[in-house]
C-alpha cells in the first residue's frame, strides 16, 4: 500500500496532467464546455428547491433545522456523488484503459486516482454554487451556514483516501470479476438510503419500533455516514463537527486506503495480463 | 528491472538470468481460484500445476552488452512479446531475474497511450510524461518530435482525426526523443508508410551509433539482420541459439521451410498419393477454377518435385538438382501438344518459364498416360518460396489443362554460403585487388 502511494507521487505531474485531460476531454465538444460543471449542480439544486419547497413540503422532520430542505439535501448529496461516481466509473478505469496497460509501460494506480480526482473537481466546481445559496439563505434567514464552512477543506482531505481506496481496489478487482461493478451500482443505491442524506440521523433517535431502532444502527455503522453527517455540518449547519466525528472519518479513511491499495498492490501484477 | 544488482557489471545493458515466464490458464470457474493465489499468498503462480499453467518462457539466459543491438526472432506465440514485456517491467517473472540498467522505453504499439478527443500537440506531453519524461524536457524537444514526426500541420487537430499511419508516426517520434539507454522495440516498424520506416531505421541507427542498445523484437528478418549484432531465436517459450544474425536467420529459415515441406508431405499423404500437392478439382470438362482452367482433351493428374535423389521433395538447397515431373493422361489421340512449366515467386513475379514447343520439339502424337519430366542441375534460385505452374495446351495456345501454382516450394542457402536479394542465386567468388582488407571475424 505504500508503493501505491510512492507511485501517485512519483508520477504527480502525469496524475495532473491526466486529470486536466480528462476534464478537457469531457468537455470536447460541447458549447457551454466547463460551465456544465456549474450548470449541472445549479440545475440539480434548482429541481430540489422546487420539489421540496414548492410542490410537496415534507413535514419539518427532527434534525434538519429550519434550514431549506433542499439545501440540506444537496450538502450531503454532491460529496455522494463524488463518491459513487469514482468508484463506479474508477471500478472500469483499468479495463476502459486496457490498451495502455497491455501496451505501454505505465503506472497503473494514476487511472482509478485520475478519475476520483477529476470527480473531486467537479465536486469542487458545485461548491460555489452551494455556498452561494448557503450564504444568500443565511443573510435573509439566519437558518444555515457559519464560520465552520472553512473547515470544509479539511473534510474534503479526509475524505479523499478513502475514495481513492475505494476506486483502487474495486478497479483491480474489476479486471478479474466483471461482476463488482454491477455489484457495486446495486450496493450504492441501497447505501444511498442507508446514508443520512435525505434525512437526518436525529430521525433514528426517540422511542420507535425495533425495525427503525435496528435500522439506526445499521446507518450509524454504516462508513459513509461520518463523511456525510460533517459535510452537512459544515456546509449546512455551518457548525465544527464534533471531535468523534472527526476520529470516525480519520479511522475509516485509513481502512478504505489500506485495503484498498493493498488489494490494488497484490493484483498489481495481474492487471498486465488480465485487463 | 528496479531492483539494484551490484554484480552486474557495468557494460552489461540487459541482463536475464535464468528466466521463467508461467501464465495461468483462464479456466472457467478458476476465476475465483486464481484471486485466492494473488491475495493470499501475492503470487499468480505459487500454487499452480504445471497442467494449469501454460509456460511462456523457460530457461531463457543472455545478456546484451550496452551499445548491441539484439534481435528476437522466432514464430508466433514463441514468447518474444513476453519477453519484451518482461523486461520491460510490465510483467514480473515466475522464476529467474532480470536486470536493465539505465532508462528503459518500450514500443509495443505506438501511441497506446493517445487520448483520441485530444490534440496532438497535448497528446505528445502526456505520452512524453508516460515514458517518464518532465514537462520542461518534453518542450525542449518538441520542435524536434514535429519535426522528425512530420505532422507540423496536424499537432492542434484531435488525434482521432488521425490516420493510423499518422498516430504511429506520432508515436514513435515521441518515444524515440525520450533518449532512452535502452529502447525495445517491439514489430513497430512495420507500421507506416516506406519512406517514415526508413527515416524510424536511420534513427535507430544513430541511436545505436549513440552506444545505446536496442532489443528488436520482429518477424521481418532482413530488419533484424540489417540491424542487429546478435540474434536470438525463440521457439516455443525456449532459446533455440543466439548467433550472429546470419546464423541465426539461415538456421531459422531453413527450419520453417523444412517444416513447410513436411507440412506438405502430410497434408499429401492424408490426400492418398495420387494428387499432387495442391489439390486438384475432379475431372470434368467444364470445370474451370481460378487457378485450373483448359478444355480437359489432355489432363495432367499430378505434378511433383524430386530432388537429386530422386525422393519427392518440396525444399531444395539452392544449386541442387531438381526435377519437376508432370503426370498426364489424354483420352483421344491428340496430335498438337505442348508441355509448360512456369516458376514465379508468390507475389507473382515470373523467375523463369519455358515450354516444348519453346524449345524446339514439334509434337507428332500422345496417347494415353505419360509423364514428362523437366530436370535443371543445380537449380540456383536465391532463397524463399517459389510456386510452379503448369500446362499441356495446344501450339497456339488453346489450353487443355493449364494449372496455376500447381505446386510450391521453398529454396534455402546453405548455412555459410552466403545470401543476397533477388530471384538468381549465381555460383560466385569474390576477387579483391589493392588495399582491401577484412577481418578474420566472419559475420
Amino acid at each position: 500500500m505504500f508503493r501505491v502511494a510512492r507511485q501517485l507521487f512519483r508520477f504527480r505531474g502525469l496524475l495532473g496532467t491526466l486529470t486536466a485531460r480528462e476534464l478537457k476531454a469531457r468537455y470536447r465538444g460541447s458549447v457551454l464546455g466547463f460551465l456544465w460543471s456549474l450548470a449541472n449542480p445549479l440545475l440539480l439544486l434548482a429541481v430540489y428547491s422546487f420539489v421540496f419547497g414548492v410542490l410537496f413540503r415534507p413535514a419539518r422532520s427532527q434534525g434538519i433545522g429550519d434550514g431549506p430542505y433542499a439545501l440540506f439535501i444537496v450538502s450531503g448529496l454532491f460529496p455522494w456523488v463524488w463518491l459513487s461516481t469514482s468508484a463506479l466509473e474508477g471500478s472500469m478505469s483499468l479495463i476502459a484503459n486496457s490498451g495502455l496497460i497491455r501496451k505501454a509501460v505505465f503506472p497503473a494506480e494514476l487511472l482509478p486516482m485520475v478519475v476520483v480526482l477529476s470527480n473531486l473537481v467537479h465536486l469542487l466546481l458545485a461548491m460555489p454554487v452551494v455556498l452561494s445559496a448557503v450564504l444568500a439563505t443565511s443573510l435573509l434567514t439566519h437558518t444555515v451556514g457559519g464560520p465552520a464552512v472553512v473547515m470544509l477543506p479539511l473534510v474534503l482531505l479526509l475524505h479523499l483516501p478513502m475514495i481513492a481506496g475505494l476506486a483502487l481496489g474495486a478497479s483491480a478487482l474489476t479486471v478479474h470479476f466483471k461482476d463488482v461493478r454491477d455489484l457495486l451500482a446495486n450496493l450504492f443505491t441501497l447505501l444511498f438510503f442507508l446514508t443520512p442524506i435525505l434525512y437526518s440521523l436525529d430521525f433514528f433517535s426517540g422511542g420507535q419500533s425495533r425495525m427503525m431502532q435496528l435500522m439506526g444502527w445499521v446507518v450509524r455503522l454504516n462508513p459513509f455516514t461520518p463523511f456525510t453527517r460533517a459535510y452537512q455540518d459544515v456546509l449546512f449547519f455551518g457548525r465544527a463537527p464534533e471531535g468523534l466525528l472527526w476520529a470516525q472519518m480519520a479511522l475509516v479513511s485509513l481502512v478504505f486506503w489500506s485495503v484498498g491499495a493493498w488489494i490494488f498492490d497484490r493484483l498489481r501484477e495481474t492487471l498486465v495480463e488480465a485487463a | 528491472m528496479t531492483d539494484p544488482a551490484p554484480e552486474t557489471r557495468p557494460d552489461d545493458a540487459i541482463r536475464v538470468e535464468g528466466l521463467e515466464k508461467l501464465y495461468r490458464r483462464t479456466l472457467p470457474g478458476d476465476r475465483l481460484r486464481t484471486l485466492k493465489s494473488v491475495l493470499v499468498e501475492g503470487s499468480l503462480t505459487g500454487n499452480l500445476r504445471r497442467e494449469d499453467a501454460i509456460e511462456a518462457l523457460t530457461g531463457i539466459d543472455f545478456t546484451v552488452a550496452r551499445g548491441e543491438a539484439f534481435g528476437v526472432i522466432g514464430g508466433n506465440g514463441s514468447g518474444k512479446s513476453t519477453l519484451l514485456k518482461l523486461i520491460a517491467g510490465m510483467l514480473k517473472p515466475t522464476a529467474g531475474r532480470i536486470t536493465v540498467s539505465g532508462r528503459v522505453a518500450a514500443m509495443i504499439e505506438l501511441g497506446a497511450g493517445f487520448h483520441p478527443e485530444i490534440s496532438g500537440r497535448e497528446n505528445v506531453f502526456i505520452n512524453g510524461a508516460v515514458l517518464g519524461l518532465s514537462k520542461r524536457e518534453i518542450g525542449r524537444r518538441y520542435d524536434e518530435i514535429v519535426e522528425f514526426s512530420g505532422l507540423g500541420n496536424f499537432m492542434e487537430e484531435p488525434v482521432k482525426n488521425y490516420s493510423s499511419g499518422m498516430y504511429v508516426r506520432l508515436g514513435f517520434a515521441v518515444a524515440i526523443h525520450t533518449d532512452p539507454d535502452v529502447l525495445l522495440v517491439d514489430e513497430v516498424l512495420a507500421v507506416g508508410d516506406e519512406a517514415f520506416a526508413h527515416r524510424c531505421i536511420r534513427r535507430i541507427e544513430e541511436f545505436l551509433a549513440a552506444g545505446r542498445t536496442l532489443l528488436l523484437v520482429s518477424h521481418s528478418l532482413d530488419l533484424v539482420s540489417g540491424l542487429c549484432d546478435r540474434v536470438l531465436w525463440l521457439e516455443n517459450g525456449k532459446q533455440r541459439l543466439i548467433e550472429s544474425p546470419r546464423r541465426a536467420i539461415d538456421a531459422y529459415r531453413q527450419e520453417v521451410a523444412e517444416k513447410e515441406a513436411e507440412e506438405h508431405q502430410a497434408a499429401k499423404d492424408q490426400r492418398g498419393d495420387t494428387t499432387a500437392p495442391v489439390a486438384m478439382s475432379a475431372t470434368s470438362a467444364t470445370s474451370a477454377t481460378a487457378d485450373r482452367w483448359g478444355s480437359r482433351e489432355a489432363e495432367i493428374t499430378a505434378v511433383r518435385l524430386r530432388n537429386a535423389a530422386g525422393a519427392e521433395h518440396y525444399h531444395l538447397q539452392s544449386g541442387e538438382d531438381a526435377t519437376f515431373e508432370i503426370e498426364v493422361k489424354t483420352a483421344a489421340a491428340l496430335t498438337d501438344f505442348v508441355f509448360g512449366i512456369a516458376i514465379a515467386t508468390p507475389r507473382g513475379i515470373e523467375v523463369w518459364g519455358t515450354n516444348t514447343d519453346l524449345e524446339g520439339y514439334v509434337p507428332a502424337s500422345f496417347t494415353g498416360a505419360a509423364t514428362v519430366r523437366l530436370t535443371c542441375p543445380a537449380l540456383r534460385l536465391a532463397a524463399g518460396e517459389y510456386t510452379v505452374d503448369v500446362a499441356v495446351h495446344a501450339r497456339d495456345g488453346a489450353p487443355y489443362d493449364y494449372h496455376r501454382r500447381a505446386l510450391s516450394f521453398t529454396v534455402t542457402e546453405r548455412l555459410g554460403a552466403g545470401g543476397g536479394v533477388g530471384v538468381y542465386s549465381p555460383e560466385r567468388r569474390w576477387g579483391f585487388t589493392g588495399d582491401v582488407r577484412w577481418t578474420d571475424e566472419k559475420a
